[in-house]
C-alpha cells in the first residue's frame, strides 16, 4: 500500500499529475524518473517525512513497496540496518 | 601437403609472446577455438568435463596475452571468492562493513599498483622535480575489466542482491572466461553465474545469431577499423601539422568511427564466440552515434562500463551530496565520468576525456530546467527539427572528446584543433575524395550502417538464422576471404595534396 502523501511527494517531484502507484512500481515505469530525478525524490522525502536515510539503505530499494517500508520504518523510530 | 605444415609455427602455439596475444581475428585463435569446440561437443553431455575445458582454455588464453600473469587470474579468483563468501557470512554491521573495505582495498590496489604505479612515479617527479625511475611493471592485459567484473560480485553481496556462489569451480569460471578477458564486457554475476547451471544447449537461432555476430564483428573490425586506422587515421594522428584541416576534420570522424567498429566488432565477437559455448553475455553497444544527448549516448556506448559507474560509484557518491542540490548532481557526475576517463589506461588523455564528458553532464544538469521551460514555451519538445539539432550537436561533443582520447598528447591533440580552426582549405576535400575512394567510402558506409534502423539488422540477422547449414558455412568462407583481403592488403600510399 503506497501512502496518498508519498504518492504526492513523487507527483510532484517529477511534475506528473497523476501515476498509478503501487507496492510493484519501479523508477523505470514512471516517466521523468531517471537517475537524476531519483535523488530529487529522495531529498523531498526527506524533508516532507522529516527523516534521514542512509546511503545503503537507499542503494537497496528495488521499488515503491520498499520505499514505503523504509519511510515507515523511519517513521516508527526502527532502523532497517 | 606436408610442407605447408610448418612445425614451427605449430610451436609458437604454446609459446609466449607478447606480441601476438590470441584475438579473436588471428589464425591462431581459430586454430585453437576449433579445437576447443570440438572437445566441448564430444563432452556435452559431462557439464563438469565442459566447464574445466572452458577453465583450461581461458588459462591457456590468458598465458597466450600476459604470460606468467595468468597466476594473477588465480589470486584475483581466491581473494573474491572468499570475501565473498565471507561477507556473505557474516551479520550487518560494523565487521562485514570492514571485510568489504578490505576486500575493495585488495582489488583497487591490484588495479593501481599494475596499471596506475608508474603514473603516480611520473606526477611525484614532475611536482617534486625528482627523478623517481620507473619500475618495470608489466600490465597483464584486459586487468582493468577483470578487477571490475570481481568487485561487481563483492559488491553486490554486500548489498546482499545476489547470495555468494558455493561452487569454487563455477567462480572460476566467471572470472577467468576467455571471451571477456581481453576487452570485457564486464558481465555481472547475476547474469552469468545462473547461465552455468542450465544446460546450454545450442538451439538454430543461437548458432544463426553467433555466426551474424562473428560475421559483422569480423568486417566491423579488420574491414573498416583496422584498415581505415592504419591508412588513414593513424597518420594524421601521428603528425597533423602535415596535414590540412580538411583532413584532419575528417579523421577526427573517422577515428569516432574507427574506435566504434574496432571495440564493438571484437565485443560482437565475444558475443558470439561465447554463444557458441553457450553463454549469452551482455552487449555493450546500442547505436551509440543515434545518440540525442550525452547522457543518451552513455546508456548506448561501453554499456557494461557506463552501468557499472552508475551503479557503484554515481550513485553513492549522488547520495553523499544529495544536500547539494544540483551542484551535488553535477559534481557526482564529474568525479564518476573522470574516473570513467582514468580507467582507461594512466594518462592525462584519458583523464581529460573523463573530466570531458563529466563537464558536458554537469552543463546538461544545470540546463534542463532552462531547455525544458523553453521546449514547453515554444511547443518544440517533440519537433524533428529540435531532435536533429540535439543528434547534431550531441554527435560533434562526442567525436570532439573521442579526438582527445585518442592523442598522444594535449598538446598534440591542440595542433588538430588548430589545423582545423586556422588552417583548412576546403579545397583539398575533393582531392581527398579522389584519392581516397576506398577509404572515403568505408568511411560513409560505416557511418551509413550505423543509422540504419533496428529492423533492417533484425531482419537480416533472421535471414541468417534461417540459412542452410551450407549457407552459414558459405557465409563464413566468403566474409574470412574478404577480411584476409583487407588484412593482407599493401598499404595504401601517402597523399599529400596541393592547396
Amino acid at each position: 500500500m503506497i501512502s496518498d502523501k508519498l504518492k504526492k511527494v513523487v507527483l510532484q517531484e517529477l511534475d506528473l499529475d497523476d501515476f498509478d502507484f503501487n507496492d510493484g512500481t519501479t523508477a523505470n515505469m514512471v516517466p521523468g524518473w531517471d537517475s537524476l530525478t531519483h535523488i530529487q525524490i529522495i531529498v523531498a522525502i526527506e524533508k516532507d517525512y522529516k527523516i534521514k536515510f542512509k546511503g545503503m539503505e537507499i542503494l537497496k530499494i528495488k521499488n515503491m513497496g520498499e520505499l514505503q517500508a523504509l519511510i515507515d520504518s523511519k517513521l516508527a523510530g526502527v532502523s532497517a540496518v | 601437403m606436408l610442407h605447408y605444415i610448418d612445425i614451427n609455427k605449430l610451436k609458437l602455439l604454446f609459446v609466449f609472446d607478447k606480441t601476438d596475444p590470441l584475438v579473436f581475428t588471428s589464425s591462431m585463435f581459430l586454430f585453437s577455438f576449433f579445437i576447443l569446440l570440438a572437445l566441448y561437443r564430444l563432452f556435452y553431455k559431462s557439464k563438469p568435463i565442459r566447464i574445466y575445458l572452458l577453465i583450461i582454455f581461458s588459462i591457456y588464453f590468458y598465458y597466450k596475452a600476459s604470460g606468467v600473469y595468468f597466476l594473477l587470474l588465480f589470486l584475483i579468483t581466491f581473494l573474491n571468492y572468499f570475501a565473498g563468501k565471507w561477507i556473505g557470512a557474516t551479520k550487518l554491521g560494523g565487521k562485514r562493513r570492514a571485510i568489504f573495505i578490505a576486500a575493495i582495498l585488495a582489488n583497487i590496489g591490484l588495479l593501481t599498483y599494475f596499471k596506475y604505479t608508474n603514473f603516480f612515479i611520473q606526477i611525484v617527479n614532475e611536482i617534486k622535480g625528482s627523478q623517481i625511475t620507473p619500475l618495470d611493471i608489466f600490465i597483464p592485459v584486459g586487468i582493468s575489466f577483470i578487477i571490475f567484473k570481481a568487485l561487481s560480485y563483492v559488491i553486490e553481496i554486500y548489498l546482499e542482491n545476489i547470495e555468494p556462489v558455493k561452487s569454487v569451480r563455477d567462480f572460476t569460471l566467471f572470472v577467468f572466461y576467455f571471451p571477456t578477458l581481453l576487452l570485457g564486457p564486464i558481465e555481472r554475476a547475476s547474469n552469468f553465474l545462473p547461465q552455468i547451471e542450465e544446460d546450454n544447449k545450442l538451439t538454430k537461432e543461437m548458432i544463426g545469431t553467433a555466426l551474424f555476430l562473428i560475421v559483422c564483428g569480423l568486417i566491423k573490425k579488420v574491414v573498416i577499423a583496422d584498415y581505415i586506422g592504419i591508412n588513414f587515421v593513424d597518420r594524421v594522428f601521428d603528425s597533423p601539422k602535415m596535414f590540412t584541416g580538411v583532413e584532419n576534420l575528417i579523421a577526427a570522424y573517422a577515428y569516432a568511427l574507427q574506435l566504434y567498429t574496432d571495440f564493438s566488432g571484437y565485443t560482437d565477437m565475444a558475443l558470439g564466440i561465447s554463444l557458441l559455448l553457450g553463454y549469452r553475455l551482455t552487449d555493450n553497444f546500442n547505436a551509440p552515434f543515434k545518440a540525442t544527448s550525452i547522457a543518451d549516448f552513455w546508456r548506448r556506448w561501453h554499456i557494461t562500463l557506463s552501468s557499472w559507474c552508475l551503479d557503484y560509484l554515481f550513485k553513492p557518491m549522488q547520495m553523499k551530496f544529495r544536500n547539494m542540490k544540483l551542484a551535488g548532481n553535477a559534481l557526482a557526475l564529474f568525479i564518476t565520468f573522470t574516473i570513467i576517463g582514468l580507467w582507461h589506461g594512466p594518462s592525462w588523455t584519458y583523464i581529460a576525456f573523463g573530466a570531458i564528458h563529466g563537464f558536458y553532464m554537469g552543463f546538461s544538469v544545470f540546463t534542463k530546467k532552462l531547455r525544458t521551460k523553453f521546449y514547453k514555451k515554444t511547443g518544440l519538445a517533440d519537433s524533428k527539427v529540435v531532435k536533429f539539432i540535439q543528434w547534431f550537436i550531441t554527435f560533434q561533443l562526442v567525436v570532439f572528446a573521442f579526438v582527445i582520447f585518442r592523442s598522444p598528447s594535449l598538446s598534440l591533440a591542440g595542433d588538430i584543433l588548430k589545423q582545423i580552426f586556422s588552417f583548412f582549405h576546403s579545397e583539398v576535400f575533393l582531392q581527398f575524395v579522389k584519392g581516397y575512394k576506398l577509404i572515403i567510402s568505408l568511411i560513409l558506409g560505416g557511418f551509413i550502417v550505423q543509422f540504419l534502423p533496428e529492423s533492417v539488422k533484425d531482419k537480416t540477422r533472421s535471414i541468417v538464422i534461417n540459412s542452410s547449414m551450407p549457407g552459414k558455412v558459405a557465409l563464413l568462407v566468403v566474409v574470412i576471404w574478404v577480411v584476409i583481403q583487407f588484412r593482407f592488403a599493401d598499404l595504401q600510399p601517402f597523399l599529400y595534396f596541393q592547396f
